[in-house]
């Protein structure tokens, strides 16, 4: 016990809110430099181009990805470990904090399906479907979001290298104003960050007919086995948002708190089950 | 130092402002809602048929059986992703959520419940090239 406990206070003190801004940082601006080459009139070409064809560009396309990947867990990790700080927070500063996880998610997400690999375009037409799916409103949203079936990588392009970084600014600004974090205090993880984009590759599936199997992102995976249970809306809507209103509501004052804390848990923990279940029972 | 309080014209004219902005959101829900129908797209394909039997392309795939020839989408209506043909088996299956198709389209398995839409195909004066008609 007072070994978990120990662990646990370490794990606290890490400076995972600095690594996290790093990580921005090196992803931004690694994202200004791959898109030099990319086209999303030609993405996957362009995609797999990058890793083929340009000096550096399987280099830079893994630094993109994985600097992107940190920034989000080193932000988890961030949220977990300052959580009792976050509960001085006004709801309307601690709401624009949780509201930058989906937005990150969605850049990552959005990330993932401009390389227009088979998991790239699978997951893009799920999200259109799922989109599609929403009463009223869902045509509107999926025109305005992704709309790949009619336009392609276009609004995807867009939104992932403007509009959702925006966002994201907007949401972030008064929290990275208030936190500045200099890449010179920072060197060593700089510095791994760059070797392990070195050695290891991301992610692209090789342009062949008839992949049996995909698994989308690491993220995606969860939702990906319960479209396979419950309607696009249901699965793809409301079982996401109710995770977002649950944390949107997280606050120590609040008298559901501990309802609200086992909630979180066992949809973390059924989403963990849906993962493992998309990885092993169809492939 | 207080700001001064709006005139009661100004009040109006913003209370008008917010009204039209209103109004606006209809026609531009409308507007963002629409789908310009997709104009029929003819689509010549050249290529030989895998053990005279299937014709695989980006978006669908062309079948052929006693001189019979038809295409089939490739975009399963459960969520869209890219069907494969499985020869041995005979059928269509998505990589995704493993819905299954027959040749003509018809459901087999779920969780898709539509039908793949089909398309015409034609041959033309040129051997191993065809026309499909998608709609």
């Amino acid at each position: 016990m007072i070994a978990v406990k120990r662990i646990t206070t370490f794990l606290a003190t890490l400076r995972w809110g600095d690594w996290s801004l790093i990580s921005l940082y090196v992803s931004l601006i690694s994202g200004v430099v791959v898109g030099i080459h990319y086209s999303p009139a030609e993405p996957y070409y362009s995609a797999s181009a990058l890793d083929i064809l340009v000096p550096y560009g399987s280099f830079f396309r893994s630094l993109h990805f994985y600097s992107s990947q940190f920034f989000f867990l080193f932000g988890v990790a961030h949220f977990l470990a300052v959580f009792n700080k976050s509960q001085s927070y006004s709801s309307k500063a601690y709401i624009y904090l949780i509201i930058c996880f989906p937005c990150i998610l969605m850049l990552l997400f959005t990330g993932y399906v401009l390389r227009a690999d088979a998991t790239g375009y699978s997951a893009g037409m799920i999200a259109e479907h799922i989109l599609e799916a929403i009463p009223l409103f869902g045509p509107a949203l999926n025109n305005i979001l992704f709309s790949i079936s009619t336009h392609g990588m276009d609004r995807v392009y867009l939104h992932h290298v403007i509009s959702f970084d925006l966002l994201f600014l907007f949401l972030a600004w008064d929290h990275l104003r208030r936190y500045r974090v200099m890449l010179t205090d920072h060197l060593l993880f700089i510095s791994l960050l760059l070797l392990f984009s070195l050695l290891v590759a991301a992610p692209i599936d090789p342009d062949q007919l008839g992949l049996l199997y995909i698994t989308g992102p690491w993220f995606f995976l969860g939702l990906q086995e319960l479209l396979r249970y419950l309607s696009p809306f249901v699965a793809g809507v409301l079982v996401p948002a109710s995770l977002v209103t649950a944390l949107v509501f997280l606050r120590q004052n609040h008298r559901w708190y501990r309802a609200l804390l086992i909630f979180l848990c066992c949809w973390l923990g059924c989403y963990l089950i849906l993962t493992m279940l998309a990885l092993t029972a169809h492939g | 130092m207080n700001s001064p309080s709006p005139t009661p014209t100004r009040s109006f004219r913003r209370k008008l402002l917010f009204l039209g902005g209103l109004l606006l959101l209809w026609p531009l829900l409308r507007f963002l809602i629409h789908k310009v129908p997709k104009k029929p797209q003819i689509i010549e394909v050249s290529g030989t048929f895998q053990n005279k039997i299937f014709l695989a392309k980006q978006d669908f795939i062309v079948f052929q059986e006693d001189e019979q020839l038809w295409a089939v989408s490739r975009n399963c209506t459960h969520l869209g992703c890219r069907l494969n043909y499985i020869e041995k088996e005979k059928y269509l299956e998505c990589p995704c959520h493993q819905s299954r198709f027959s040749r003509q389209g018809e459901v087999i398995r779920g969780p898709a419940a539509k039908p793949l839409p089909r398309y015409l195909v034609e041959r033309t004066d040129t051997p191993s090239t065809y026309l499909v008609t998608m709609s």
